[in-house]
């Protein structure tokens, strides 16, 4: 059996040394996810940009619908000039998309979200993700349970 | 000024001129210079509100990197709201910082703004006395914004208790608008009021 210490990733104490109670109270807001709290109180917390692959994976596509508008300088498309397609079928004008896309990773329209090169991010999305499946999850099996 | 926020702008101020709510007289935008950087908006107090029969006047100013980041707007008009501050008339509300999308246009904002006016969110306070006092105290928080609502928004709603009260801390040389704050902040209760201004 591996040593509780080495499982948890921590050393233990040497003779004489106290624990260090910052480190501990870093700890306990992790765990109590306030940092994140934190972050979302600060306000100013803008996903990050999408990542360079994505953005250059973006298709091209020529404008065919009349009367259909570019969501970010409000100009009317002119019908057969290109313009690039997001993943939620949103059209923008290459200028317009590209300045918001460097900035932040979603459809200015529906806030359909792009990759990111944002590990952090990526693994925050993940898990929020993984939370909302595992409330399905549970949900699911206290409907077949109960039904 | 960046060429494509001004067009924007110029094209936005023909949509919301043209929109059924300016129709209704419930939202309104002028601008107040030529090169499309500052702007007046104002709404209407939504019905079944404190904020009902008022009119509320924002400062809005577009900048430069509009629309990729958000326009700055603030309430002029001064209001007692759990997420607008009762002194600065700055606004809590997400679209205004990190939930903006380019896509959004002022008037998306102006709407936003009156349905924060139906809609407090006092655990996301701007202004904290009145966002406690909204989770304490909501009737003494509804005939305090109705009040304010009445003196400054040109609401209808007269309440002469509020008004006797500031006249007695007048009467005693506190500034009108001073006295009013602190009456708010206290419930309308003259002593305590009384307390924290000469303390």
């Amino acid at each position: 059996m591996a040593d509780y210490f080495g499982e948890m990733g921590w050393t233990p104490l040497e003779d004489g040394q106290a624990p260090d109670h910052f480190l501990h109270f870093a700890r306990l807001l992790r765990d109590f996810n306030m940092f994140d709290e934190l972050n979302a109180m600060n306000g100013a917390k803008l996903a990050p940009p999408a990542s360079k692959s994505a953005v250059e994976a973006l298709p091209d596509e020529s404008v065919t619908a009349k009367d259909s508008q570019c969501p970010v300088c409000l100009k009317e498309h002119v019908q057969g000039e290109t313009a690039k397609k997001l993943p939620c079928g949103h059209l923008y004008h290459n200028d317009c998309i590209l300045p918001w896309l460097s900035k932040t990773n979603s459809c200015p329209l529906c806030r359909h979200e792009l990759p990111t090169d944002d590990e952090d991010y990526e693994a925050w999305r993940k898990e929020k993700k993984r939370a909302k499946e595992r409330e399905i999850d549970i949900e699911n099996l206290h409907n077949s349970m109960f039904s | 000024m960046a060429n494509i926020a001004a067009q924007r702008i110029k094209r936005e101020f023909k949509e919301v001129i043209k929109s059924e709510e300016v129709a209704k007289c419930a939202i309104k935008l002028e601008l107040l210079n030529d090169s499309y950087t500052e702007l007046k908006g104002e709404i209407a107090g939504p019905p079944d509100t404190p904020y009902e029969g008022g009119n509320f006047v924002l400062e809005i100013r577009v900048p430069e990197t509009y629309p990729f980041n958000p326009p700055k707007v603030r309430f002029i008009t001064k209001i007692w709201h759990p997420n607008i501050s009762s002194v600065t008339g700055a606004i809590c509300l997400d679209i205004l910082k990190d939930q903006w999308a380019a896509a959004m246009t002022l008037r998306t904002v102006l709407l936003s703004l009156q349905a924060l006016l139906s809609a407090a969110e006092p655990d996301d306070p701007q202004d904290a006395v009145v966002a406690r006092q909204y989770k304490e105290n909501l009737e003494m928080f509804k005939l305090t914004a109705k009040h304010w609502t009445n003196v400054y928004a040109g609401g209808p709603f007269v309440n002469s208790d509020c008004d006797d009260k500031i006249k007695r801390l007048i009467d005693m040389g506190i500034e009108e608008h001073q006295a009013r704050v602190a009456l708010s902040s206290y419930n309308w209760v003259l002593e305590r009021a009384t307390e924290q201004l000469f303390s």
